[in-house]
């Protein structure tokens, strides 16, 4: 006869045996899962090295780092000017939105200005924090170069193709962009005076 | 407990628009199964959890592996280099590749045990004779997912073994080859080779999900046989599958895995078996291993192969041994369907589950005289067992079957 | 009992034939059984290996899917920054091992292109021991025919097309041992280099073993426990 005692050891039983199933199956499901994480190569490629001094004054490069590609401009004096002035047009003048628009070195007002670690050389990730487009490069002031793409009182810095978005010479994201921050800075530091390692 | 989840108002709702209350019951809780099925019976349940696991570790093995045979630095190729990155660099890779590759050979370990059932048992004869033919294409499929994803790891092994195997379609008259040449897509096996095959590979699994679907649905319609091969009385002798044979099935799948998982964490290669040592060699197209054997689950068949001299006689008589297993059902002439009762059927088939493990022996073996001789002897052996089956009726004096039938 | 007796005939017959292949697998192919030696994947016979392997294999081998980044990544080696940018020279990081030797002048040069190590302890019957045997098994052709450095025991055929790299012939007793610890070192690190994750996989082996064998026990209880019904009539 099966008594309360038999059904008592026999739903143990089954509890038990669905654990521990439970627990199989997802241990079975860590590596599934794990393997379409980024693989050992994958990741170290994750730095790039960079030779800044191959980068003119006043010229633009692009390079890859992680598929991804990243801007690296020779700011000249003047253009350094052209970043000063125009706070009010800025959605995010001192990059405080978000955590991929700042870095640790953001700690002075020259700093958050430049938005880079040696003033002249700006390295930002050149994806539009809209939709991912690579904006486009327009240093020069004025519509003089550029026509009606940029607004009268352009005063240089990136346009942005796809939606029409527009960036300072500092990378800064203006009023008025359909994107919501400024050009990414990603980790970078300088293992030499002209050797920057990215990532 | 199922009673439970069947009560819920969301089980009510889908049961509504899916009848899924009516197949629970019918396929599980109030199917019947006879009873005093012995543990041989356990192998159909497994054979359908290695197939998953193949059909998900091959899913994941292909979000890295390229198909391709392009050459790379040190005579390896694009595809080799893959399976190393797989083995070396992707998060758990070698875990997966480990599981895919003992897979393969437990998926043949618990068919072959299958098949042994219904070969002891009966369970091929009526009503089941269509059950066991769908059987039959499964296995023949089986083998042909075998082979061709063999070839993707394009090591010596992989490249001899398919020139070897496509070789043998040359030998057919009239279509040999041009059947040859579709297989390899070129003069002999490369690239072009390499791409069908992986997509074949990729196909054929997929088959047998839906093959496997119908195996099953043809077993339910006329249930499952038993050791003593008899009729039996519904009411008496049957119990639901659930939670019956779940319980018992689940029990099974613990005994599975402790043997699967010692092979893929402490001996994934077994010793040459499951993954070859030539393997590791990448393919080179001008020189042949001194040892080529096709893996241990396609040595019988080999073997066969290779008793004939005559190269077309070797390819029939191959193909023989599998398209005999299709007539099975109608070869054998006797009542009684489990050797249990059947005194002289069941030494033959002993005798034939022997033929076929030293046919395995001697197509894995370097050919020599002696083995030659063997695998002849195993050879007429083998299908001896299926000349004489039509014969053993009229002589055979089976025992009294249980329950006085 | 009927189907037991059955089973048996088969599982027996089916180790039978499994122990008759055990002595045939364990031996090189071409007859010579290997000599065995003590594999480990300790730092220091790794560490020796690695520099055995960069020192002299690296003349004319490479192993390709080792990368400088993975010596210094595999916990079991774990060279540092400075040691893997003084073996890399001006190679990337990322780069495997590989021989400044190109495979026109390897071939050549010895008749044959000098193989990739990365796999070589697996892609050879008897594996690393096999390695270490070839290492400390040149001897002079007992027919005069090969010339020495190009006679090995072990080598199935006993024509090498690999010279003594280790330069075991003509070695003095002083040096045997110091020589044999070279090979053991280098058969252990190809070893390695063949199956990186392999104490990694045995140790998750174990762990799965273990729950596994307490879940087939549950599973087992729960079966016996279920199946008390039908027994009971």
């Amino acid at each position: 006869m099966s008594g309360k005692a038999d059904h008592s050891r026999r739903n143990f039983l089954y509890v038990a045996a669905g654990g521990l199933g439970a627990v199989a199956a997802g241990a079975t499901a860590i590596p599934f899962i794990g393997s379409m994480l980024p693989a050992a190569d994958t990741l170290a490629a994750a730095k790039t090295e960079f030779d800044i001094s191959t980068v003119v004054e006043g010229q633009l490069v692009v390079i890859q780092w992680q598929g991804k590609p990243v801007f690296v401009v020779n700011r000249t004096a003047e253009m350094l000017e052209r970043v000063k002035g125009h706070d009010d047009k800025l959605k995010d003048p001192n990059s405080e939105a978000v955590e991929g628009v700042q870095a640790e070195w953001m700690d002075t007002d020259e700093k958050r200005l430049y938005r880079a670690i040696k003033p002249e050389i700006l390295i930002v990730v050149a994806s539009c924090t809209h939709l991912g487009c690579i904006p486009l490069f327009k240093p020069t002031a004025g519509q003089k170069d550029w026509g009606d793409s940029v607004p009268s009182d352009w005063v240089g810095g990136w346009h942005c193709p796809c939606h029409g978005s527009f960036y300072d010479l500092s990378a800064r994201v203006m009023n008025g962009s359909p994107a919501p921050q400024n050009l990414h800075v990603m980790k970078y530091e300088y293992k030499t005076d002209t050797i920057v390692v990215i990532g | 407990m199922i009673d439970k989840m069947m009560n819920t108002r969301l089980f009510h709702w889908v049961d509504e628009r899916t009848d899924l209350g009516a197949i629970i019951k019918s396929q599980l809780t109030e199917y019947p199964v006879p009873k005093n099925l012995n543990y041989m019976w356990n192998f159909g349940s497994l054979a359908l959890l290695v197939l998953v696991l193949q059909i998900l570790t091959g899913i994941f093995l292909v979000m890295y592996y390229k198909p391709s045979a392009e050459l790379t630095y040190g005579g390896y190729t694009v595809a080799f280099d893959s399976v190393e990155r797989i083995m070396r660099d992707i998060n758990f890779g070698w875990l997966i590749r480990y599981m895919h590759a003992v897979g393969a050979s437990a998926f043949f370990v618990v068919v072959y045990m299958h098949i042994g059932r219904g070969l002891y048992y009966g369970s091929y004869k009526s009503p089941r004779e269509l059950l066991w033919i769908i059987g039959v294409v499964i296995l023949l499929i089986m083998q042909g997912a075998a082979f061709f994803g063999y070839l993707l790891p394009w090591g010596q092994m992989s490249f001899w073994g398919a020139t070897v195997i496509t070789n043998l379609f040359g030998a057919l008259p009239v279509l040999g080859e041009y059947l040859q040449q579709v297989l390899r897509g070129g003069f002999a096996v490369g690239d072009p080779t390499l791409n069908r095959f992986f997509s074949l590979h990729y196909l054929f699994p997929l088959l047998l999900a839906a093959i496997v679907g119908g195996h099953i649905h043809a077993l339910h319609v006329v249930h499952s046989n038993n050791p003593d091969g008899i009729d039996i009385d519904h009411e008496k002798d049957t119990i639901p599958f659930h939670p019956y044979y779940t319980v018992k099935d689940a029990m099974g799948v613990g005994f599975f895995l402790l043997g699967y998982c010692y092979f893929v964490f402490f001996q994934p290669e077994a010793w040459g078996y499951f993954i070859e040592v030539d393997n590791f060699v990448p393919a080179n197209n001008l020189q042949t291993p001194a040892h080529i054997a096709p893996v241990w689950y396609l040595t019988p068949w080999y073997t066969i192969l290779r008793t004939f001299e005559d190269k077309l006689m070797g390819v029939v008589a191959m193909g023989a041994s599998l398209g005999i297993l299709f007539v099975l059902p109608f070869l054998d002439r006797s009542k009684v369907r489990s050797a249990r009762y059947r005194p002289v059927y069941r030494q033959m088939v002993i005798l034939f589950f022997i033929s076929v493990v030293v046919l395995g022996y001697c197509g894995h073996s370097a050919p020599t005289e002696t083995l030659a001789m063997v695998g002849t002897i195993a050879t007429s052996v083998y299908f001896g067992f299926f000349l004489l089956l039509p014969f053993v009726h009229k002589f055979e004096k089976t025992k009294p079957l249980p329950g006085g039938e | 009992m009927r189907g037991i007796t059955m089973k048996t005939t088969r599982f027996s017959l089916i180790a039978c034939l499994m122990l008759m292949l055990a002595p045939a697998m364990a031996s090189a192919s071409g007859g010579v059984a290997v000599k065995h030696t003590d594999i480990t994947f300790d730092n220091e016979t790794l560490r020796a290996g690695l520099q055995v392997f960069t020192d002299v294999c690296m003349g004319c081998h490479s192993a390709k899917y080792i990368t400088y980044r993975n010596l210094m990544a595999y916990p079991e080696i774990g060279i540092s920054r400075e040691e893997a940018d003084e073996l890399r020279g001006d190679k990337a990081l990322m780069s495997g091992l590989i021989t400044e030797l190109s495979p026109e002048d390897g071939a050549e040069s010895y008749g044959k292109v000098p193989p990739d190590l990365s796999l070589i302890a697996r892609a050879r019957r008897g594996g690393a021991n096999y390695t270490y045997s070839i290492l400390t098994g040149y001897v002079e052709d007992p027919d005069g025919k090969v010339e020495d450095g190009n006679y090995n025991t072990y080598y199935p055929g006993g024509r090498i097309a690999m010279p003594d790299p280790l330069a075991w012939m003509g070695h003095d007793a002083e040096e045997t041992a110091d020589l044999e610890e070279q090979a053991r070192s280098v058969a252990s690190f190809l070893a390695f280099i063949g199956d990186p994750h392999q104490l990694e996989r045995k140790r998750i082996g174990r762990w799965v073993m273990g729950f596994l064998v307490l879940l087939t026990l549950v599973l087992w209880m729960l079966k016996r426990e279920v199946w008390k019904d039908v027994k009971k009539h």
